[in-house]
């Protein structure tokens, strides 16, 4: 081979280092952009890459429970096996593992469609690693088949978790409350103070379950497990690599006021279809039990309540959702006449031996106000009035006073105000004046109404625990408390956290001498022939009560049985009373909605309580809190796998990977 | 045959030489933790490979370049010939048919066209060449860019954009070495810039809706996505995104000395996709960190410069322009392929020389160095 003339190649010398500088600023960009990315980031990066194959599973707090006063447990926790979804592990989730869920668990379309935006929109988040809970309380048969395909379902955990039992079922429900999962928006609020929540948690959502959730919602735990891309886990590496676990902290216990006793004989005692029961101690304004029905099962408001379920109980016409305690307010009828005899004697216009005629009704100008008795009781005083709820007397108190005296004293009393009850949502009731009747009326305020309101009808609302504290603070001398009905807040072991103390909001201005003539009337109701509630008495206990039989209905010429009348027309019967009745102890409101008359309709279910509540007082109380044994969560060992159907598999390629030289193109 | 006094081993460019062989005991290493168990140990099939490799590359070194050069036509023809063949023999892989089955062997003619233009390049540089005229207008431009353009294509169709791009640029550097008149320049540079406006329009700026594209409709959806995963590295982590952002993770977590070798939870964990191809480089600077990096950077730089050290060395302006063309197609595969994986770049299907697995890559990319080394060791006297 010949040499080519003119040196070749010697034109290329300087081109060379140009192409070297070249070459060699492009690997010094490489370099800079690795110095960047590994030491500059690189603890950022080394934390993501922990994130990738660290899964953190919180290991839920036990939730405290909530007993009676005596330590006898109404709420605590019961093991249930539930199903997540953990998005980031799940990568043929929407194709293939929920609509296999929705086969085995019976979703609806609607259900499996919301299933996968949900597991879809978490996926593309920062929050792809928490699990998604796609089912809870599983039944045995649905767990054993979803454990054992676990394998081909991935990202699927089946886990225990506590939930919640209610031990009485409907009872106290309204008091208790009942929980669900927290919901987007809640988990988005930055509340300061608030215990951390996780997707999948459940709050509180009414009544104690609400108001304590703090107490009751101890700290999760956590513990970490190691798993691939593919979601499989790697069991104990976690610890092998010296991962903690962070304990749980239980939540603490809740002791109320209640007496289960008392609540039990109430419950059974109740006659009604709809109403309620209020028991309290007089001497603190503690709940000692409180019947409201119809109520709701939050057991079941707490699982699997499906949205047509929810829907009937919204739409049910006896309200079963609403606490009759505080949440409902009804004319309290002839039980109110305490409160107009309080604001008559306060004047200077009446006196206990002030006597009024009573012909069977009051004329106010060209109108006549009926009294229930249609051939009157003739000549009676305040005593006597009470005794046989003689409605004249109190007309004429009206008359004489007008409304705004008698409300005064009903405000005292605690009427037409929140009781502050705190733990439950409390309506503040109506107690009209004047200026009510200006603001509310058409036509404004006349004498008529003064005289509707002296008997506990018109605008006059209460709720029964309004009504229980205005009998309590008859009863305790004018004393009047906050209700209540928490006690205090204790740990696993006993150990008292925090007390809740009686509150008293006020003392009645009304001189002890006047409240005696008063509270000796409500004894004659119940003690002494003719009246309303003497059918009633209980041997060797003396119960000061009144009966009230509020109309529902204006009534017509014709007077109807209650069994002639529809349902919603009848009348509220109503008992208010206390015990004994020097130095009572415990004041009773029994509210039977159109329940009929409140000396046989109410009363006898206040007196079954009065009887249990002095019954109880002889035996021994139980000691301490109630021995309990905190549920331990574990699987239940994996059934064997049942036969697999056979589905054909895509036909493998010759070596498939071996071959491989490019990434998806 | 004629060599210089000092004998084939005293002209054999012995840098070259040890540094690709260094590469390529890194890379088996490497290998060896990236299909770690259980996976199929790929480390025993690529050392086969390397074996095959080694002598397809003596080959290529021993016999004199210049016969070569009057081969090139035909090696160029017989490489198209076969990317021609693949549209009726070619098996499928990965959604692209870019492999021929030769009994019980695969190649994947690509790799070997990448040769035959790198050839066929130096000997258009080396006929064309006129020392009074040394710099190339548009016209004379049109030779040598068909030259590339026609096998580029074809692999383009395969679909193979990844090699397509590699045989682009390379031959845009060899274009450019062979020097280019000011009008080209200005052509090239006002190019660039229309290209950096179309990405800008369709990807960057907010274009109302239904957003007026220029170009972007016309790339296929993983394409795409790619371009704008590169441009916003957060967005779609589980989708197209996911490759980047797994590879940074990886590359970002190595740290300055990694976590140790086969200790890497992004490749052990499975995290990590391609890991003993495409984003091999990823494993490394996982398990060994920045220091092994800039170590594997510096050999890449020792190798590219001894390459072009041999070019400027060499007997005839062919021996030149092959050895740049080897250069530049080691470069822009560095290049590319590590700046996909620490996200610089978008992600496109280009395997990492000496390191990645793949015996056709590698066998080429021996041939290469091995004409190189052909180069160095007929180099002239002086």
């Amino acid at each position: 081979m010949t040499l080519r003339p003119n040196n070749p190649g010697k034109e290329l010398r300087s081109r060379y280092a140009w192409l070297g500088a070249a070459f060699v600023a492009g690997l010094l960009l490489l370099t800079f952009r690795l110095y960047r990315l590994q030491v500059t980031h690189g603890a950022e990066y080394a934390q993501k890459s922990e994130a990738n194959f660290i899964k953190p599973i919180p290991i839920p707090a036990d939730r405290g429970m909530i007993m009676d006063a005596n330590g006898r447990i109404l709420v605590d926790n019961r093991p249930s096996f539930d199903a997540f979804v953990t998005p980031a592990f799940c990568s043929r989730c929407e194709d293939h593992v929920l609509p296999q869920l929705a086969e085995w668990l019976d979703w609806d379309e609607e259900e499996l469609a919301r299933m996968q935006a949900l597991v879809k929109a978490k996926g593309k988040t920062s929050e792809r690693f928490q699990r998604v809970p796609v089912r809870v309380d599983l039944t045995r048969d649905e767990m054993d088949l979803l454990l054992s395909h676990q394998r081909d379902l991935e990202g699927l955990d089946v886990e225990p978790v506590p939930h919640r039992s209610y031990r009485a079922g409907t009872v106290l429900s309204h008091v208790l409350g009942y929980m669900n999962e927290i919901t987007q928006v809640e988990l988005e609020q930055k509340v300061p103070g608030r215990p951390e929540y996780h997707l999948g948690d459940y709050v509180g959502r009414r009544g104690i379950e609400r108001a304590l959730e703090e107490y009751l919602r101890g700290k999760d735990g956590l513990r970490r497990e190691v798993v691939d891309a593919h979601g499989r886990v790697f069991k104990g590496l976690a610890q092998q690599l010296g991962m903690d676990t962070i304990k749980p902290e239980a939540g603490l216990d809740v002791v109320t006021t209640l007496d289960y006793r008392l609540q039990e004989t109430a419950e059974k005692a109740f006659p009604g279809v709809a109403g309620a029961v209020v028991v309290v101690d007089v001497r603190t304004g503690s709940i000692l039990a409180v019947v409201s029905r119809p109520g709701f099962d939050p057991n079941v408001l707490s699982g699997r309540v499906s949205a047509k379920e929810l829907a009937e109980l919204n739409k049910d016409p006896l309200t079963p959702l609403i606490f009759r305690g505080t949440q409902n307010h009804f004319s309290p009828g002839s039980t109110f006449k305490v409160v107009t005899a309080l604001a008559a004697l306060q004047s200077r216009h009446f006196r206990p031996s002030t006597t009024v005629n009573c012909s069977g009704g009051y004329k106010l100008g060209s109108r006549r106000w009926r009294c229930h008795k249609e051939s009157g009781h003739g000549g009676v005083d305040l005593r006597r009035a009470l005794q046989v709820s003689c409605d004249t007397w109190f007309y004429r108190v009206a008359d004489v006073l007008g409304i705004n005296p008698i409300a005064k004293v009903g405000r005292e009393l605690g009427l037409g105000a929140p009781t502050g009850l705190g733990v439950v949502a409390d309506i503040s009731g109506i107690m009209p004046d004047e200026a009510y009747h200006a603001r509310a009326t058409p036509g404004g305020y006349y004498k008529g109404h003064s005289l509707n309101t002296a008997i506990g009808q018109g605008d006059v609302n209460v709720t029964p625990l309004q009504l229980a504290m205005v009998y309590a603070a008859l009863g305790n001398g004018g004393k009047v408390y906050q209700p209540q009905l928490v006690k205090r807040v204790e740990a696993q072991d006993g150990t008292v956290v925090k007390t809740f103390e009686p509150k008293l909001l006020r003392e009645l201005a009304v001189p002890a001498a006047l409240r005696k003539v008063v509270v000796d009337g409500l004894v004659a109701v119940v003690n002494e022939p003719g009246g309303t509630a003497y059918s009633q008495r209980i041997k060797g206990l003396e119960v000061a009560g009144k009966t009230g039989t509020a109309q529902v209905k204006k009534l017509g010429d014709v007077r109807l049985k209650t069994e002639q009348m529809d349902y919603w027309s009848r009348d509220h019967a109503w008992f208010a009373a206390f015990a004994p009745s020097k130095d009572p102890e415990i004041a009773v409101v029994v509210l039977n909605e159109h329940g009929g008359h409140g000396g046989t309709d109410a009363a006898p279910t206040a007196m079954a309580v009065f009887k249990r509540y002095f019954e109880l007082k002889g035996e021994p109380p139980p000691v301490g809190r109630e021995p309990v044994e905190r549920i331990a969560l574990k699987l239940p060992p994996r059934p064997p796998p049942p036969p697999v159907r056979k589905r054909p598999e895509p036909r493998p390629a010759k070596k498939p990977a071996a071959r491989a030289e490019k990434a998806a193109p | 045959m004629r060599v210089g006094e000092r004998g084939i081993a005293g002209r054999t460019p012995w840098i070259l030489v040890i540094s690709t062989l260094l590469v390529c005991a890194l890379g088996i290493w490497n290998l060896s933790s990236a299909s770690r168990p259980p996976a199929h140990p790929f480390w025993i099939n690529q050392s086969i490979y390397l074996g095959v490799a080694l002598v397809a590359g003596l080959l290529a070194a021993a016999v004199d370049y210049r016969h070569l050069r009057s081969l090139a036509i035909p090696i160029y023809l017989l490489n198209i010939l076969a990317l021609l063949a693949l549209k009726k023999f070619g098996h499928t892989a990965k959604g692209a048919e870019s492999w021929i089955a030769l009994g019980p062997v695969r190649v994947q003619p690509a790799e070997f066209m990448k040769i035959g233009v790198i050839l066929m390049m130096a000997r258009f540089y080396d006929d064309d060449f006129r020392p009074e005229d040394d710099s190339y207008g548009f016209l004379r431009l049109l030779k040598p860019a068909l030259l590339a353009l026609v096998p580029a294509v074809l692999v383009l169709v395969q679909p193979d954009l990844g090699t397509f791009m590699m045989i682009c640029l390379s031959a845009l550097t060899v274009i450019l070495f062979g020097r280019v008149r000011g009008g080209v320049w200005a052509v090239g540079i006002i190019g660039a810039l229309a290209v950096a406006f179309v990405v800008w329009n369709d990807y960057v700026r907010d274009g109302g809706h239904p957003p007026k594209t220029i170009a972007r409709h016309y790339l296929k959806k993983h394409q795409d996505g790619r371009i704008a995963g590169w441009l916003d590295p957060e967005a779609d982590p589980r989708g197209t995104n996911y490759h980047a952002v797994q590879s940074r993770i990886a590359v970002g977590s190595g740290g300055l000395t990694g976590k140790g070798w086969r200790n890497g939870t992004q490749t052990g964990f499975s995290f990590l996709p391609e890991r003993h191809t495409d984003f091999v480089f990823s494993v490394l600077a996982e398990e060994q960190g920045f220091v092994a990096c800039v170590a594997l950077l510096f050999l890449y730089g020792v190798l590219l410069l001894s390459i072009l050290w041999v070019a400027s060395h060499s007997r005839d302006r062919f021996g030149g322009f092959v050895a740049v063309g080897v250069a530049s197609m080691l470069f822009w595969q560095i290049f590319e392929n590590i700046g996909m994986v620490v996200g610089l770049l978008p992600v496109t299907g280009i395997t990492l020389p000496l390191m990645s697995y793949g015996g056709s890559s590698l066998v080429s990319v021996m041939m290469g160095l091995g004409l190189v080394v052909n180069v160095g060791i007929r180099r002239s006297a002086y």
